[in-house]
């Protein structure tokens, strides 16, 4: 193996593995207000390239300005679904909002073919897709875009956090009596948690729409995703980004040196092995905070 | 009305820890199982192998999932895999020329010990957690079975199962089948109806409840959860078997895949957390529904034309059964078990409103 | 009271599981073909234009007062690749009369196998399947109709030695998908690699393949002579992309037939220019059945979807394979014209296709009861930027290698299934 290879196969592992990280950052940003595991999101990334594919080819819009729209519309989507469906689950066992939120995907999976069609659908961010060599060193271009493109959305995200109503997030996913108590808006909170989780989703959603073409299966994204927010620690921002580059070098890594030994696609098992290791030897994950049970 | 309690008295402590106490109950369970038994000679064939058949299967594999969701309150995403085991185990015994009755068994034995190092999982990690290595394990063996020719069955991933007899009866024909499925299904559902009223489910039910205050009352939480995890593994191994066996007849990895776990576990929760009667309603509704939405969904475009496109009228049931989905859990999160108490109390209670249970 | 409600209630079980099931024998002249195909999962990326071509050529068919006076009637209905629901709507069919099922699914299909040869109902698994029941006489219901994987494998190969002359010290890669379906042509591969002297060099994807983005730097640095990308759906489509974005050289790239005009849309149509196919049947609207489909079926407005997926390769698919299928109810009605309209009616009939080019469409197709591939001959086509354009004629090659491997499987299955 030469070290060629093992260069460009690292690098476009980090910068595909942001590119995940970016939806985990949305699964995140749920959990950590509202303590639900969002198994959905994939679907919202699914909506949100359907939305940018909807605003340029159906209403003709250029694709700078449907981007925006597009995001817009997908915050509103984004409170809409916590309004109306998982405010109404307050309470109930985890495996009921775990169920309800693969319900939703499920619907999601019919509603967006259904209206929009189900053939594969083309959107073009105006990314060249000629090649960039650096001396011998390929490098991918539309992956160090949306790597980057994701890295500073995380980077900010967690800046959020640090900003006034970031702080009232964080107090919300501490206690949310004692933040109701103080005077915080718990509900709006978690709204808006939503909201940009379902903006990350749609940027997601672009993304990868411009690799492999906007259709169902950009909600399959989800499984990588949890991959990567298991392994950062569920409630975590800066989790999300190592975890990100961690998956995705030891996924490039591996179809570069273990798939000729296997003669198979050990992507996905790479991911599977890594929620069972983490789990069983750190199970709240890289960064997340340990898990106090109360008896 | 029905279900009336006027004037029947327990005079024994065995009357009142019966399966049924109320006699209408009990005949109810028992015209159901005579009908169920009948049900080759009055029903139309079609029916029998394309409803019947596939219902008590499923339903037999969302018990032995219920058990583990409902009765232990460990979640498994990974349900699907365990059947693949105990399907791809017993189909090649079964060519290899071992019995029928042994390699459902043995599938069933392997699936339980693979299905316990995955519930090791569960011995550190819970809820949400447990969930993902359920699904990891789903993909390790998917990805185990395609990799291994040996298992899978060389280039075309099919492997036929081979005429086999159960008890001396060939299993050919609709008939012999369904009652090969109903025999494994009355079977785990005894058990199942049963458990509970034991000390080992009366363990799981406080293992489920809180497992670290199940421990301080003395329950061994460590042993209590494996058990959970090999049980129900054994029972998704056995039907896997019976799946490959009397309906499928050909197996291939894609039968297990990730779908078939999540539609398992929809068929718990939709049917009733830990309910026996919420398994079986939650496995038809899961199962019939796409087809029955999409005959309606085909009825309607082609009586009334429904000016939709294709791609809208073929996906409309989806929608349907993803809203369906969203729709119990919102309005009725105990499942359609909760709903057929509710109807039973109403019944029971009539003509007044409501008494004191 | 007790009593009358146990009555009633058995009474009302009865009556429920006794509903009546239609079975059309009431207009005797009636031929049925059962269509439930995936729209909804796996195989969205092809069903809709395939299923539209398959209606819309039924439509010409009985626009045209059907087959000596018997009319098809298509039930087409989606089972989402679900095994399930496609074994109920086998039932179903096979409960109201049908002779012919077309799953489109290979899943579905290989699960349908033993019941279809049970019950002597003629299954269509036109690029999809079992490539080894191109035995007739191991599979004598099941019906490919089409070039199986092997024959498609070995065709592209036998155009590269067209082309470069000598296969002998030439680097071939093949990328696919890592399921049952992309590893099915390796055994070929490494056959005509040892024969040929070719170097083969695979590197497996993980399905669905949306993500493939550490596989191409790497076929890139092997350096390979040709490329195959084996997949379907996003998996080509990524494949695609990847490969510009490494800037491969788009003329040595080709694929099965599962490769369309949309997959080159949303790679870009500009940037894949050069790309080979295996074309099954002359795609775009010049053949003449697609001509008549327009004039007597879309025109009048009875098109069964969008008028401009007229004339795409998935489209002419579903029309290649219905012509076939009609052609043998045909033959059929020749050789038996009062019926009984029968599974092994229509196997007869579709037995009986000798030679059959649709108005030259397609290659000549003549089905015999050994073989149901149908002679195993397609074209390479190549896109242009706009369109697939053919390179070559209508060819048939490595047929022996493809048959050893046939005969292999289906022996294995004549052994092993009953």
């Amino acid at each position: 193996m030469d070290m060629l290879l093992l260069a460009e196969l690292s690098i476009n592992g980090v910068f595909v593995g942001l590119m995940y990280a970016l939806v985990a950052a949305g699964i995140v940003l749920i959990y950590k207000t509202s303590g639900i595991a969002n198994l959905a999101q994939g679907a919202l990334a699914m909506m949100g390239g359907y939305a940018a594919w909807a605003f340029t080819a159906m209403v003709g819009l250029p694709i700078w300005l449907a981007i925006p729209i597009a995001l817009a519309v997908m915050f509103l989507a984004g409170v809409a679904l916590e309004r109306f469906a998982l405010r109404r689950m307050v309470g109930q066992p985890i495996i009921m909002v775990i169920m309800l939120t693969l319900g939703l995907e499920i619907m999601l999976r019919g509603v967006l073919p259904g209206l929009f069609g189900s053939a594969v659908k083309r959107l073009d961010v105006g990314i060249p897709n000629t090649p960039l060599f650096l001396g011998d060193l390929f490098l991918n271009r539309a992956t160090l875009i949306g790597g980057s493109v994701s890295f500073v959305l995380i980077l900010l995200a967690i800046a959020f956090f640090n900003s006034r109503l970031g702080i009232i997030m964080r107090a919300v996913s501490d206690d949310q009596s004692a933040s109701w108590s103080v005077g915080i808006r718990v509900e709006r909170a978690i709204a808006i948690a939503w909201g940009l989780s379902a903006m990350m989703a749609t940027t997601a959603g672009v993304l990868w729409g411009a690799t492999q073409g906007v259709d169902w299966s950009l909600s399959l994204l989800l499984i990588k995703a949890l991959a990567i927010a298991i392994l950062g620690g569920l409630d975590s921002l800066p989790g999300v980004l190592i975890a990100g580059i961690i998956v995705g070098l030891a996924e490039s890594l591996a179809t570069g040196i273990l798939d000729p030994i296997v003669g198979g696609g050990t992507r996905d098992v790479v991911a599977s092995v890594i929620i069972v290791l983490t789990l069983l030897l750190r199970p709240h994950g890289l960064f997340g905070r340990e898990h106090i049970e109360r008896v | 009305m029905f279900y009336r309690r006027a004037g029947i008295r327990h005079t024994r402590y065995q009357d009142e820890r019966q399966l049924w106490p109320l006699p209408f109950d009990r005949r109810l369970a028992i015209l159901i199982f005579l009908l169920a038994l009948a049900a080759p000679f009055i029903v139309d064939r079609l029916y029998l192998v394309s409803y019947l058949l596939p219902w008590i299967i499923w339903s037999t594999a969302a018990l032995g999932l219920n058990f583990l969701m409902g009765g232990a309150g460990q979640i498994h995403l990974g349900y699907g895999a365990v059947m693949a085991i105990g399907a791809y185990c017993s189909v090649h015994m079964v060519r290899a020329g071992v019995p029928f009755e042994i390699a459902m068994i043995a599938g069933g034995l392997l699936s339980a010990a693979v299905g316990m190092i995955f519930g090791a999982a569960a011995l550190r990690v819970k809820g949400l957690y447990l969930a993902m290595a359920t699904l990891a394990m789903q993909y390790i063996v998917d990805f185990v079975i395609i990799q291994f020719p040996a298992i899978s069955g060389g280039t075309q991933a099919t492997i036929q199962v081979p005429r086999v007899s159960f008890l001396g009866v060939p299993i050919v024909g609709d008939r012999p089948t369904y009652y090969v499925a109903l025999f494994v299904c009355v079977v785990v559902t005894l058990f199942m109806l049963n458990v509970r009223r034991s000390s080992f489910g009366r363990a799981l039910a406080a293992v489920r409840e809180k497992d670290y205050a199940a421990a301080v009352i003395g329950v061994n939480t460590f042993r209590y959860k494996l058990l959970a995890f090999w049980v129900s593994s054994f029972i998704g191994g056995v039907v896997g078997s019976v799946l490959a066996v009397c309906y499928y007849r050909a197996i291939s990895p894609d039968q297990f895949h990730l779908d078939l776990s999540i539609s398992l576990v929809a068929m718990v929760i939709v049917g009733g957390l830990g309910s026996v009667l919420g398994s079986f309603f939650g496995a038809a509704l899961i199962l019939f529904a796409p087809i029955l939405l999409n005959q309606f969904v085909g009825f309607l475009s082609s009586e009334f034309g429904l000016a939709i496109t294709s791609d809208l009228r073929s996906h409309l049931p989806l929608m349907l059964y993803g809203a369906m989905i969203v729709g119990f859990l919102l309005w009725e999160p105990l499942g359609l078990a909760k709903i057929y108490a509710n109807m039973r109390n109403y019944f029971l209670v009539w003509p007044f409103r409501h008494a004191r249970q | 009271m007790e009593r009358r409600t146990f009555l009633t209630g058995t009474a009302a079980a009865a009556l429920v599981s006794q509903m009546p099931i239609t079975i059309a024998r009431a207009q005797d002249k009636v031929i049925k073909f059962a269509m439930p195909q995936d729209f909804t999962k796996v195989y969205t990326f092809v069903t809709a234009e395939y299923s539209q071509g398959q209606r819309d050529y039924i439509s010409l068919i009985n626009a045209r007062g059907g087959i000596n006076g018997y009319t098809i009637e298509a039930d087409v209905s989606d089972h989402g690749n679900d095994l399930p629901r496609a074994i109920e709507a086998y039932e179903r069919a096979k409960t109201e009369g049908a002779v012919l099922i077309d799953p489109l699914s290979t899943p579905v299909a290989r699960a349908l196998v033993p019941r279809v040869l049970e019950d002597e109902i003629n299954m269509v698994t036109a690029f999809s399947g079992r490539s080894d029941a191109a035995d007739g006489t191991a599979f004598p219901y099941v019906m490919p109709l089409s070039p199986n994987y092997w024959t498609q494998a070995g065709l592209l190969i036998d155009y590269f030695r067209q082309k470069d002359g000598d296969l002998n010290g030439k680097k071939i890669c093949f990328v696919h998908i890592d399921t049952p379906f992309g590893k099915e042509p390796l055994p070929i591969l490494e056959k005509l690699a040892e024969q040929q002297g070719f170097e083969l060099v695979t590197f497996p994807y993980t399905p669905p393949g949306n993500d493939q983005s550490a596989i191409w730097p790497q076929v890139r640095r092997a350096r390979p002579d040709w490329v195959m990308f084996w997949g379907a759906g996003v998996g080509q489509t990524t494949a695609l992309t990847e490969a510009v974005r490494n800037g491969m050289d788009m003329s040595r790239m080709s694929s099965s037939v599962w490769i369309s005009e949309s997959d080159m849309e949303v790679a870009g149509a500009q940037d894949v220019t050069g790309v080979l196919k295996v074309e099954p049947c002359a795609s775009g609207r010049d053949p003449k059945p697609i001509q008549d489909i327009l004039a007597e079926v879309v025109e009048p407005g009875n098109g069964a979807g969008p008028e401009e997926k007229v004339g795409t390769s998935y489209y002419n698919y579903g029309v290649m394979i219905t012509a076939i299928i009609i052609e043998g109810v045909r033959k059929a009605i020749e050789k038996a014209p009062d019926g009984p309209v029968t599974g092994p009616w229509l196997n007869d009939g579709l037995h009986s296709i000798r030679d059959f080019d649709a108005d030259g469409m397609i290659p000549p197709v003549t089905i015999t009861p050994e073989d149901h591939q149908g002679g195993g001959m397609a074209r390479i086509a190549h896109w242009d930027g706009e369109k697939f354009v053919a390179d070559t004629d209508f060819f048939t090659a490595n047929q022996d290698v493809v048959w050893e491997e046939i005969r292999k499987y289906s022996e294995e299955f004549k052994k092993t299934g009953e």
